[in-house]
């Protein structure tokens, strides 16, 4: 699904925020991006949902090599990958009916099809009664929802979350995180990146850990206590 | 049965698909650039009215004298003396005989007096006494064809009837003026072509500049996948409703005017000014101007925006 190879990246002339990057995510994982702040969790996110290109290496998604690919080719790669962003980056002259069917109108679909789908999701995230309502006079946790809302309508391949909780409580993070579940268990390939490690203790899945630009692979406690007692 | 949009009206969610994803409506700087297509259309519509009604008179002026010489007995003799109106009259019948007897000759016509007068009246006006003013003879000739050397025969003959009788093709006069519109034709188009291109400026500013408040929506949407044409779309409808809407605007304003001017140079009985009646497919010409602008202002914003995307990944 997703290969990075020796993948660097640099902003201008400044020094490599990630180096030599190499994992590989299969399609339907489930995988957490931890690291201390400012270890490039939202840089490597921003590599991987195409909002830069690498200084160095090679990246591969869906099968194709990203380097060879023009700006146009780019675009429907980009389609089939869903984005929380960390500061939601919602549109506030837009509903937050319009707000999640954005991805829908740029693919083109009918709107009677994106009618009865956001107002499915919107109802799903317990913003039914908001749909009408504008970004900005939202909550954090309400404007958190819209954009996940946003990013898992299309059912994308990919789903990339930046802090995807931070500014919910325990109850709402807990079912958005069972929504992630439901769509990696519909074949959606998820990374998480976050601090939070509560959560990662209660989801068990692996963990790509950034340190100093490097990155490396670890697989979650218990599989690793079981892999002692000789359970595997 | 229950309404389906009955629960998503009363929340006022849009049935109909969103007009911009981008708040262009809302952005500053849309009532000055229609302001601005507006002045432009406006210039544009007066340099072409003025193509079109110089263009009609060279038409006007070079068909009406084509192949045509007039021939003109002055009214006085090669020695100074002044001849009488009767004199001159007669020398004209015998000019005129030579004239319908020659081959190269088509038609002839000799003006009389009040025809002379109304050649005249723009210059002299039209209560001088011209009754006592000595008035030349003049012959309208149409030729087959006018070559040099059938001028130069006529004239010879002419001569030997009149010494100081000569013959007018015209050309010296009409050479001057068909350049002096042609120069005023040119500049016209120069002006239009200007008005074009500084439209075409000021809309592709007007989309850099909002390209760079939206930057971050903008970079959204190519995120999210959009291609560059949809993005661009956006950018096309709104300069295309807003270039439109200016254009309507300076056509009425410039109809108007030329409407003005028609009116106060019939009011002026002006003769030597031009007619300002223009056939229906003049009139249809500008009347496409908003038109005209709409589809540069739109196809400027397209080019602006593409430029602009190529820059992202």
């Amino acid at each position: 699904m997703i290969r990075f190879e020796h993948v660097g990246l640099r902003y201008g002339i400044g020094p490599e925020v990630l180096s030599d990057i190499s994992f590989a995510l299969e399609p339907g994982s489930f995988h957490f991006l931890t690291g201390s702040s400012g270890a490039g969790k939202t840089s490597l996110l921003t590599l991987i949902y195409l909002g830069r290109r690498p200084t160095r290496g090679l990246i591969t998604m869906f099968g194709q090599n990203i380097n060879g690919l023009s700006r146009a080719e780019l675009a429907p790669i980009r389609q089939r990958i869903g984005v929380v962003f960390q500061d939601f980056r919602l549109l506030n002259h837009m509903s937050a009916f319009d707000n999640v069917a954005l991805p829908l109108r740029i693919q083109g679909k009918a709107e009677s099809e994106i009618r009865n789908n956001v107002q499915e999701l919107l109802e799903w995230v317990g913003l039914g009664d908001h749909m009408h309502v504008l970004p900005n006079t939202m909550s954090g946790g309400q404007q958190q929802r819209v954009a996940i809302a946003r990013a898992v309508i299309t059912r994308p391949r990919l789903l990339l979350a930046d802090e995807p909780t931070g500014n919910l409580d325990s109850e709402i993070g807990f079912r958005l995180m069972n929504l992630f579940e439901q769509l990696n268990r519909m074949g959606t390939t998820i990374l998480i990146a976050t601090h939070d490690q509560t959560m990662i203790e209660r989801f068990e899945h692996n963990k790509l850990v950034l340190d100093h630009g490097g990155l490396r692979v670890e697989e979650p406690k218990h599989w690793l206590s079981k892999k002692i007692d000789g359970v595997f | 049965m229950q309404n389906p949009f009955a629960r998503e009206r009363s929340l006022g969610v849009s049935r109909t698909r969103r007009r911009y994803d981008l708040p262009l409506n809302k952005a500053g700087g849309t009532g000055f650039l229609t302001l601005l297509i507006g002045l432009m259309t406006f210039l544009a519509l007066l340099a072409l009215s003025a193509s079109f009604v110089l263009s009609a008179m060279t038409d006007r002026w070079s068909s009406g004298l084509e192949n045509r010489v007039t021939i003109e007995i002055p009214a006085e003799n090669e020695a100074g003396k002044i001849l009488s109106s009767e004199e001159t009259k007669k020398t004209g019948l015998k000019i005129e005989s030579l004239l319908t007897s020659h081959p190269a000759v088509l038609r002839t016509h000799i003006m009389t007096d009040e025809e002379i007068r109304e050649l005249v009246k723009p210059w002299l006006g039209e209560n001088l006494m011209l009754g006592k003013i000595p008035l030349p003879g003049l012959i309208s000739a149409e030729l087959q064809e006018m070559t040099p050397e059938t001028i130069q025969i006529l004239e010879k003959k002419i001569k030997a009837i009149h010494k100081t009788a000569r013959i007018d093709t015209h050309e010296e006069w009409l050479g001057d003026l068909l350049r002096f519109t042609g120069a005023l034709q040119f500049a016209a188009f120069i002006l239009a072509l200007v008005i074009g291109l500084a439209t075409i400026t000021a809309v592709a500013g007007a989309v850099r500049s909002h390209m760079a408040v939206y930057h971050a929506e903008v970079e959204l949407l190519h995120l999210m996948g959009a291609h560059d044409s949809y993005i661009s779309r956006q950018f096309q409808r709104h300069s295309l409703s807003l270039a439109f809407q200016g254009g309507l605007c300076g056509v009425a304003i410039g109809g108007l005017c030329l409407l003005i001017i028609g009116w106060i140079s019939g009011e002026m009985g002006v003769s030597l000014l031009p007619d300002f009646r223009m056939g229906y497919l003049q009139l249809g010409v500008l009347a496409t101007l908003p038109v005209f602008m709409a589809l540069i202002s739109a196809l400027a914003a397209r080019q602006t925006v593409l430029k602009v995307l190529r820059k992202m990944p």
